[in-house]
């Protein structure tokens, strides 16, 4: 081990500012910082949970690490000189010479806070943070220990750190299987962006492949692969005496593959084709090399990639009838690419949702700590991807929702025990798949919501009649998330949540998706938003009523079915779906859209509507198809127009609204 | 949607040569006429299309069963293929997918 007492930051700053400008890396800096900080911020949180553990002092110390170097790579000396002084107390609690105590551990957080506000300002060029010396002076306090003034940096970290940092970051936590090694050879499949149900596209490939050999490992697995709702990349090892190419043509035989790829895994033996369209293959394997790509860049190709479907579908049309062989060819080869094109770039703008969520942990524990409740948090599902610019508009309004049930939900400890419950709180931030929809839930084991006292609030207000004597979920989802009742009402006066929920039920509309509330007295409340997992284009079906066509998004639309006789049933005087084993209300669109003419039972047909767990039966004139189709927002969302959600451009040019499914449940 | 699919299937040049109101008359028919390919609903009156498919495979394990399903059948597609249908289409149905499927079955 050198030690390099030459490695002051200002000394390293001189050396950088003659080489690098570096403006140019500010922004790079401020993104891999980000990354370290909730590195250190999960660190502390386990470290609190478990002080024994001696990995997340190993974390911290390499985080704190990575950051003094690259602060001082930056130039960013007072930082680079607080991260410093962090890590020789880490120092101390890794060789077992400093102890944690709760005091510690808080001016642990304190420190880890004014890191990340030294780190901002310091690349704004705001100077350093006020509390940068306070702070210090309270580590060294609690420490008691002396700080050393020079850095101690070995060398070949340091080196390390700084040399690596325009770079690569780590890849998503894994959640399935390591295929990279193993017996036989790696297949890498990856679905065409329109497979119709590719669970089970995926799992005739499956199928396929162990008419092969033996299919050792499947990732994901194979019971998740299966229930896929939307076109997937999955990969499986086998063992087979078969050649790369003749395994590669039998997958792709299977229908509806866009890519499949062959290798030993790590790299060896690599080969991969590309349907039919002469592409170029361009594998995309685990250990990939990143590169850090402007998000408004990303905005703009969705925005060309949006425009260039709707002319895909414009041209198809055009040419469909002409009879030229070599136009059709030309046409079908073009729009395979423009898919592929699409998908490519849906799946570059997919972020992990814990790239957001990492930082909830951290605001729930102060959250409690300050309202001096015990809570258990946990977040679930963290791996579910989510469009960035999707995940980024839902921050504020989960935040809203844990600030909500750490402050209103949750009761204090007493109060707990005395109901019979244990004193921790159990939260709970769940992200999960649901067709094309992403689930996100926030679940407490608090006090739920006081009905009765909603009730006679909204009755004093008007909002509902005086005959009712009881809210279920949805009216009182309704009364609470409207904007009169919330603000009209005290929060702490109403043992609940209330305030900001109408915020989050808007926020959430205009992303295209829903807010569904379930509280049970006593035992908690639970909150799903489900969204769209991607805002710009969204697969629809396209139903016709009246002459006009509608796009229903596939979210919400759980299968669809011819009109019969048999399935349509009167009960009690009303029209009623009869669906295997269930019955479900049915309505017409032409009615609710108080369109023109009469269904025709001889042609209708029948959308199955959900939305959790409510269903039901849509009639429509004619299904038309299935189809991309690039989501227009209207500017603002009118009385007449709250049945539609946007509007799209059809393949003929013509345009569509889309419905507001939710609305119509 | 028989008719549907039996005219997708006729206009490529196919040739129906039986149809089958439910499952057992379809394996019924099978064993009778022993079609180069078979479409086959997943719901249907009396024997579903399963069961169907199970007792064809039984009957003839080369035989070539293409089910026609609607979206949110994904269970139940699972199943007929582990039954021993090749391969499946799903509504609303477009002819060129039908076609596809037909070829990759036939193939």
């Amino acid at each position: 081990m050198r030690l390099c007492s030459a490695c002051s930051a200002e000394h390293q700053a001189d050396a950088l500012s003659r080489g690098v400008d570096s403006q140019r890396y500010a922004e790079l800096f401020r993104s891999e910082s980000r990354e370290q900080l909730s590195a250190i911020n999960r660190a502390l949180l386990e470290l609190e949970a478990a002080p024994e553990g001696r990995e997340p002092v190993h974390v911290l110390f390499r985080a704190v690490h990575s950051l003094k170097g690259m602060s001082a790579t930056m130039g960013y000396a007072a930082v680079a000189a607080f991260a410093h002084e962090l890590e020789t107390l880490l120092e101390r609690l890794r060789t077992g010479d400093q102890v944690i105590s709760a005091e510690l551990m808080d001016a642990l957080f304190a420190a880890a806070d004014v890191l990340e506000g030294g780190i901002d300002r310091a690349v704004d060029g705001a100077g350093d943070p006020p509390r940068l010396t306070e702070v210090l002076e309270q580590l060294r306090h609690v420490a008691g220990g002396r700080s050393t003034p020079e850095f101690r940096a070995k060398t070949d970290e340091f080196s390390n750190a700084a040399g690596g940092f325009p770079g690569e970051s780590a890849g998503t936590p894994a959640a399935a299987p390591n295929l990279d090694e193993g017996p036989g050879v790696l297949v890498r499949v990856r679905q065409r962006p329109d497979t119709m149900l590719p669970g089970v596209r995926a799992f005739l490939v499956i199928q396929k492949a162990r008419g092969l050999g033996d299919v050792v490992a499947v990732s994901p697995q194979l019971s998740e692969l299966q229930a896929a709702e939307v076109p997937q990349a999955f990969a499986f090892r086998l063992v087979t005496a078969m050649s790369v190419s003749d395994i590669e043509s039998a997958i792709i035989a299977t229908g509806d593959v866009e890519h499949v790829e062959v290798s030993a895994g790590r790299g060896r033996q690599r080969s991969a084709v590309q349907m039919s369209t002469g592409e170029e293959a361009a594998p995309v394997s685990k250990g990939a090399r990143h590169v850090r790509i402007e998000l408004a860049r990303l905005d703009t190709l969705m925005n060309l990639i949006g425009e260039l479907v709707i002319n895909r579908g414009r041209l198809m049309q055009l040419t469909a009838g002409n009879g030229d062989p070599a136009l059709d060819e030309v046409m079908t080869q073009t729009a395979r690419l423009v898919g592929s094109l699409q998908s490519e770039i849906m799946a570059s703008r997919m972020v992990p949702v814990w790239q957001v969520f990492d930082r909830f942990p951290r605001l729930v524990r102060d959250a409690a700590r300050q309202l001096h409740k015990e809570i258990e948090f946990q977040v679930e599902g963290k791996e579910i991807e989510l469009d960035r610019s999707l995940l980024d508009e839902i921050g504020e309004p989960v935040v809203h929702l844990l600030r909500n049930a750490v402050d209103h939900g949750i009761e204090a400890p007493e109060v707990r025990e005395a109901h019979g419950k244990p004193r921790t709180g159990h939260l709970t931030l769940t992200a999960s798949r649901e067709r094309s929809a992403v689930l996100v839930r926030v679940r407490d084991d608090g006090r739920g919501i006081d009905r009765s006292r909603v009730l006679s609030r909204a009755q004093e207000l008007g909002m509902v009649g005086g005959d009712v004597t009881q809210l279920d979920d949805e009216m009182l989802f309704r009364v609470i998330a409207s904007a009169g009742f919330s603000t009209a009402v005290v929060v702490s006066d109403l043992s609940g949540r209330g305030v900001g929920i109408d915020a989050v039920q808007a926020r959430v509309r205009q992303l295209g998706g829903v807010v569904e509330l379930e509280s049970v007295p006593g035992e908690g409340t639970t909150i799903t938003l489900r969204l769209p997992q991607t805002l710009a284009i969204v697969r629809a079906v396209l139903a016709q009523v009246g002459g006009e066509r509608y796009a229903l998004p596939l979210t919400h639309v759980r299968e669809t079915l011819a009109w019969s006789d048999g399935a349509v049933q009167h009960v009690q005087g009303r029209e009623v779906l009869v669906l295997r084993d269930e019955v479900l209300p049915l309505m017409h669109l032409r009615q609710v859209l108080r369109a023109p003419g009469e269904d025709d039972p001889e042609t209708a047909d029948i959308i199955v509507l959900e939305r959790g767990n409510r269903r039901a039966g849509l009639v429509v004139d004619e299904l038309t198809g299935q189809q991309d189709i690039v989501v227009k927002q209207f500017d603002a969302v009118r009385d007449g127009l709250a049945l539609f959600s946007g509007a799209t451009i059809l393949a003929d040019g013509r345009p569509a609204l889309i419905v507001d499914v939710g609305s119509l449940l | 949607m028989r008719t549907m699919v039996g005219d997708i299937l006729q206009q490529a040049g196919f040739e129906v040569i039986g149809e089958a109101e439910t499952g057992s008359q379809a394996v019924e028919k099978y064993k009778q006429l022993r079609p180069d390919l078979v479409t086959m609903d997943i719901v249907m009156p009396d024997m579903g299309g399963i069961d169907a498919v199970r007792e064809i495979t039984k009957f003839d394990p080369k035989a070539k069963v293409l089910m026609c399903s609607a979206m949110g059948q994904q269970a139940l597609v699972v199943e007929a293929i582990q039954a021993g249908a090749k391969d499946f289409v799903v509504k609303p149905f477009q002819p060129s997918r039908v076609l596809e499927a037909v070829q990759r079955v036939l193939g």
